[in-house]
């Protein structure tokens, strides 16, 4: 069936295809446009530069009213990044706009991965060691790039 | 939403997807229970809700000599656009002269959008099918019932939302500096509309009002059935028009607490024609507290 969300979903597609976003990629799962796999790469002069991190997109029928569900597959260390892989960031939640893409979604995640908001914690293990610590911090999330090349 | 369990609350889990869940639970309670857009009621079917209050009465009383028939909406935050647009087309079946107006409007506002920087990818999207359903209803092509049925239907009905949404939006920040005396606190403009405008399911307000009815040209009469002391519900014409008002708004609109409808005026129903200025209304534009 032909809903308001799928067909905005293939048009993000397309989007994403005949206009690639630097550093992030994503595509629809084989027989579930609702569901999208997607990879950012580690940014530039970041701690998490070189790392592939892995993440699924969930969306509803309601997309793009609601924002998807997006989660790192990959084991992250970040201070906006929960155990569970879930993000939490503005855009996602209160400041959804139904003008943002995929390509916007994926870029705003990649920002996020160079600008972490240590007062906004999920985590609050890496928001201490980013402010406190960013030796420690930066070893950490380096240990999750290494790991990111590892998962399938 | 995602359809593994919430993880069991504890410090460092993820709060956030919990308060969406319980958000996503209350939604569909509404959605259960009310439609998108309702079909025509008479207006005293609003006695039945107010039987207990002496104020409400009154004013419903008062209300019915006015008003004939009344359309409610989801109260799913996004009632006001909702209501404006549902109400909007429907004029747009049989009125060519609000359609030619509204069609010479839209390119000029989409350009002002972009020039904003609105997502141009995404703005068209909305734009496009907002402009298409205009030419729909106004050629002919969509009838009432066909209309209807769109703004029942969940995702069309939401996309014609928020292209109101963008376009109040944009006329926010066309005249931040205007709008900023409204803000509350140290808020930008900017971030008022990143958070109350443009995200679905947010509340309108007063400012909400004023900008769309400024970014679209159309008029708009709110009445205020609250419980304030007189016996008349209050009214606020936007745009304020003062005592000088010559013409009735195209758009008439029922507030109740936190809630807008759509109300239909005596002498124009849905199938009249053009709007007749014998202002048998009076004009105070009182605004209620």
């Amino acid at each position: 069936m032909s809903t308001a969300a799928r067909r905005r979903l293939m048009r993000d597609f397309k989007r994403l295809q005949e206009d690639p976003p630097a550093g992030v990629s994503g595509a629809p799962g084989e027989n579930n446009i609702m569901v999208w796999n997607a990879v950012i790469f580690g940014p530039h002069d970041t701690p998490f530069e070189d790392g592939t991190f892995k993440l699924t997109m969930e969306f509803s029928e309601e997309y793009p009213n609601k924002p998807p569900v997006v989660k790192f597959l990959s084991k992250m260390f970040h201070p906006n990044i929960y155990a569970d892989g879930g993000i939490c960031l503005d855009i996602l939640q209160n400041r959804w706009s139904p003008t943002y893409d995929v390509s916007a979604i994926l870029t705003s995640i990649q920002s996020l991965l160079s600008d972490p908001n240590p007062n906004s914690p999920a985590n609050s293990m890496a928001a201490q060691l980013f402010k406190e610590n960013r030796r420690e911090y930066e070893k950490r999330v380096k240990a999750c790039v290494e790991q990111s090349w590892c998962d399938d | 939403m995602s359809s593994e369990s919430p993880p069991p609350a504890a410090s460092g889990d993820n709060q956030d997807e919990l308060i969406l869940a319980q958000k996503e639970a209350i939604a569909q309670d509404i959605a259960s229970n009310a439609s998108l857009v309702g079909n025509l009621e008479p207006v005293y079917s609003l006695e039945r809700e107010f039987s207990h209050d002496a104020v409400f009465m009154t004013k419903i009383g008062n209300l019915k000599g006015r008003y004939a028939e009344l359309r409610r909406t989801r109260p799913d935050g996004n009632c006001f656009f909702r209501a404006v647009a549902y109400r909007y087309f429907e004029l747009l079946l049989h009125r060519p002269d609000e359609y030619e107006r509204i069609k010479a409007l839209l390119p000029r506002a989409k350009a002002q959008m972009i020039e904003l920087g609105m997502p141009t990818f995404t703005l068209e999207d909305f734009y496009d099918n907002f402009m298409d359903h205009v030419d729909r209803v106004g050629q002919a092509h969509m009838d009432a019932q066909q209309l209807f049925e769109t703004f029942n239907e969940p995702g069309q009905s939401d996309y014609l939302v928020v292209f109101l949404r963008l376009l109040t939006s944009m006329q926010l920040q066309r005249n931040a500096e205007f709008y900023q005396n409204f803000m509350e606190g140290d808020k930008t403009v900017a971030e008022f509309c990143a958070t109350e405008v443009e995200p679905m399911y947010n509340e309108s307000d007063h400012i909400h009002i004023t900008a769309l009815t400024e970014a679209t040209g159309i008029s708009l009469r709110v009445i205020y059935l609250d419980r304030g002391s007189q016996t008349e519900a209050s009214l606020h014409d936007f745009p304020d028009q003062g005592e000088s008002a010559a013409t009735t708004p195209l758009v008439h609109l029922l507030y109740r607490p936190g809630h807008y409808d759509v109300i239909y005026p005596v002498k124009s129903t849905s199938e009249s024609g053009p709007a007749t200025s014998n202002a048998t209304v009076t004009t105070t534009a009182e605004l209620s507290s």
